[in-house]
């Protein structure tokens, strides 16, 4: 008890402090204002619009207004993909797919702005309670990662990039490790952390401080969007807004446990190492198709559907940064971002993280989601019009926002050439289905993969039975060998016999 | 089967031939970095005034074990390919197929992207080429679907070319006759999008955009973050910082 009142003091001083300095004001508004527009342009992304402010707000203005710049986009674009998702059946995010299931079937039923507004409202009450949960589960893990050493750091990296490799692939699962593995590559150029012997760098003096994270960030995630979305796309005919958007308490209250439900959902699998917001949407909304004893009218218009998948996307938010801010490895795409800028500010998440972030990201994300939901109610409808804009028209102006923030960062000319570079293979990757998110986690993690991998064995004299000799290294252990297997046809086929012969 | 079940399969079957081709690629890069890692010492070494303890502290250590992962996986989607067929159909055009509407667009794209950070950002003006970038691309693939991108590739691809060879060297970056033809082609090619152009509210605002956000973006970057911005000797950027400078900015310091 005692512990939770220290907590809830601390996010008190801290909420205070951010309410009370005026400049809070003009990042959260413009962040949360250009989150939601960013997540309702078709074309765009949540991760896009972290990625694009990394690069302009990263290193420019003081790591308390960054976060606040890029916390505020991050909540307002998760919630902007349910705008065309509603109206226009087209998601504004991956995070909103499962928004448009039931979203569009309700709009075109005449009841878009009550779906509007109780979206609005779930999204509000999801981000508070991953926030919650973020800011009670961070101290506790926060306990016992103090135990975690070289060996656990290592095996973490690696579940993390196999797990993220795993969950995101839409093909094969080898595809995603294949993808993480070639993050882990690239994040081996440069100057080694132990010994400081060059490697890979091909002449190329630039690439002895080793491949940059913000040009990663922008080509993996802002040149194939680019590219792919140059195209004529006929969005169709937007469905009408009537009524109103403020929901009634009524529908609210009716509703609370379903939010309940979800908000924890999304959160316990945005907590997940790289499985992002998509995942807990559809995991959300597929748990409510299972249990809702409307389970059969999800998909025809559901108002239960579109909130299981609303709040999960969102409370994921706050589930994700638990590993961000604890272990230094990304819950999710954009987490991967504002890792990036974290990296890029010389502050280094996980266990030996200044406890004074974690309460000012808590008040932060706070203040964000009522941002967002002040915002969703009274101006949806300049949201609405945003959605007419082509994203041929856009997108070219995506382009230079991307360029002159990948040149401000630091590397100049040759992060730009960086960024080209990589656009093209990550285009290339998308083409063949190949995940981009765990080549950039695992470009994020390669470093510290490399360093306690290697410490771990300098210390033990190069034995390996130093991975399993912890308890903690043993379960990870155990952790990654079961998730190679578990992609095994063989053991496919014999799990599937076993749950036969039980059934 | 019905059509969307065929053109499932058909979309699996491109997919596993296309996997041949990608797991092939990734083995010869796998291969490559193996022998570039050999190069690297395994053993104890002394390097930078640090010794390795032994194979376990080399830098060649956690390198050998990703390319060799990722070799084993490559080798094992090439398996799951050959076995889904993939392999039969590699050379087929399945598996090279490229629709030539599709292979144009990406083609296009690629060349306007690259003449843009290749060619224009280093050399010529950040405002002239940023306002190309985006007119060309506006114009190329807004409302001109499967034509008209052509004049906007030549555009840029002609900016970007002379700078690159006229203006090699670091040292003749400043140098503004790139700029001038940078902006001769920006007014030509806003000329022939207004005239040719499909009439919405886009075209109208297109020069609007082309030049209104990278002035915004080059002047808060410059005097709002203080950072550095790509060719400050450019045409117009230079005036606008001599101008910052020496009228705008003593009139608040004083």
């Amino acid at each position: 008890m005692e512990f939770l009142f220290g907590q809830m003091l601390g996010f008190a001083v801290a909420f205070a402090d951010l309410v009370a300095d005026p400049w809070t004001y003009v990042y959260l508004i413009s962040s949360v204002f250009l989150g939601i527009v960013f997540g309702a342009l078709p074309g765009l992304t949540a991760t896009l619009a972290v990625t694009i402010l990394t690069g302009f707000f990263g290193n420019k203005i003081p790591l308390d207004y960054a976060l606040i710049a890029l916390l505020g986009a991050y909540v307002g674009a998760i919630y902007g993909g349910s705008y065309p998702s509603i109206l226009l059946n087209i998601p504004g995010t991956a995070a909103s797919a499962a928004t448009a299931m039931d979203g569009h079937p309700l709009a075109k039923q005449g009841r878009g702005a009550e779906a509007l507004g109780l979206t609005t409202t779930a999204s509000f009450i999801g981000t508070l309670v991953g926030t919650v949960a973020l800011l009670i589960f961070v101290w506790v893990l926060l306990l016992i990662s103090k135990n975690i050493a070289s060996p656990e750091k290592a095996l973490l990296a690696l579940f993390g990039i196999l797990l993220s490799g795993t969950l995101m692939s839409e093909d094969l699962a080898i595809k995603g490790w294949i993808a993480g593995l070639v993050g882990l590559a690239l994040a081996m150029v440069g100057m080694d952390p132990i010994l400081s012997e060059a490697r890979y760098t091909f002449g190329w003096s630039y690439l002895l401080s080793g491949i940059a994270v913000v040009p990663v960030l922008m080509g993996a995630f802002a040149v194939p969007q680019i590219i792919d979305g140059l195209r004529h796309v006929d969005v169709g005919k937007m469905v009408e807004l009537k009524g109103r958007i403020l929901p009634n308490l009524a529908s609210i209250r009716r509703y609370l446990p379903i939010i309940g439900r979800s908000g924890v959902i999304g959160t316990g699998v945005g907590a997940l190492p790289g499985v992002g917001e998509d995942v807990a949407g559809w995991v959300s909304y597929g748990v409510g198709k299972t249990v809702s004893a409307e389970g059969d009218k999800f998909g025809k218009g559901s108002l239960e559907g579109l909130l299981c998948s609303e709040t999960a996307n969102n409370a994921c938010i706050g589930g994700a940064l638990i590993p961000l801010l604890v272990l230094g490895i990304p819950g999710s795409p954009p987490a991967a971002a504002l890792m990036g800028a974290f990296k890029i500010n010389n502050v280094i998440p996980g266990p030996t993280i200044d406890p004074a972030i974690i309460l000012r990201v808590v008040a932060i994300m706070v203040l964000a989601s009522f941002t967002m939901f002040i915002m969703g109610l009274f101006t949806a409808r300049v949201f609405i019009k945003i959605l007419r804009v082509p994203q041929t028209v856009f997108l070219p102006l995506v382009m230079v926002l991307t360029t002159i923030g990948s040149f401000s960062v630091g590397g100049g000319l040759n992060d730009l050439y960086l960024m080209l570079g990589i656009g093209a293979v990550a285009y290339l990757m998308n083409l063949l289905k190949y995940p981009i998110a765990p080549l950039v986690i695992g470009v994020i993690l390669g470093g510290m993969f490399d360093e306690t991998f290697r410490r771990t064995l300098l210390l033990s004299d190069g034995d390996l039975l130093a991975f399993v000799s912890r308890p903690g290294a043993a379960i990870l252990v155990t952790l990654n060998v079961a998730l190679i297997l578990g992609q095994m046809p063989i053991v496919k086929r014999a799990l599937t016999r076993m749950k036969g012969r039980t059934v | 089967m019905d059509r969307f079940e065929k053109e499932k399969a058909l979309a699996l079957a491109q997919l596993r031939a296309r996997d041949f081709w990608s797991a092939l690629a990734l083995i010869a890069v796998a291969l490559f970095f193996l022998w570039k890692t050999s190069g690297l010492s395994l053993g104890v070494h002394s390097g930078a005034g640090v010794s390795s303890a032994g194979w376990y502290t080399s830098a060649a250590v956690v390198p050998f074990g990703i390319f060799g992962a990722l070799l084993v996986l490559a080798l094992v989607l090439l398996g799951i390919s050959i076995r889904s067929g993939g392999a039969g159909q590699a050379l087929s055009a399945i598996g090279l197929g490229w629709k030539p509407k599709e292979a144009r667009r990406i083609g296009a794209i690629g060349l306007i992207l690259l003449s843009y950070i290749v060619g224009l950002v280093p050399r010529v003006d950040f405002i002239l080429g940023s306002a190309l970038l985006i007119t060309a691309l506006i114009c190329g693939f807004h409302s001109r679907e499967g034509r008209g991108a052509l004049v906007p590739v030549l555009a840029l691809c002609l900016a970007g070319g002379f700078a690159l060879l006229v203006y090699p060297n670091q040292a003749d970056w400043a140098q503004s006759g790139d700029d001038w033809l940078t902006l001769a082609l920006l007014i030509a090619l806003t000329v022939w999008h207004q005239g040719t152009g499909g009439r919405d509210r886009a075209l109208r605002l297109t020069p609007v955009l082309a030049l209104g956000l990278p002035f915004i973006l080059i002047c808060a970057m410059a005097f709002g973050f203080r950072q550095n911005v790509p060719n400050r000797g450019g045409l117009i950027f230079s005036k606008i910082e001599y101008t910052y400078y020496v009228h705008l900015r003593p009139l608040w310091r004083s």
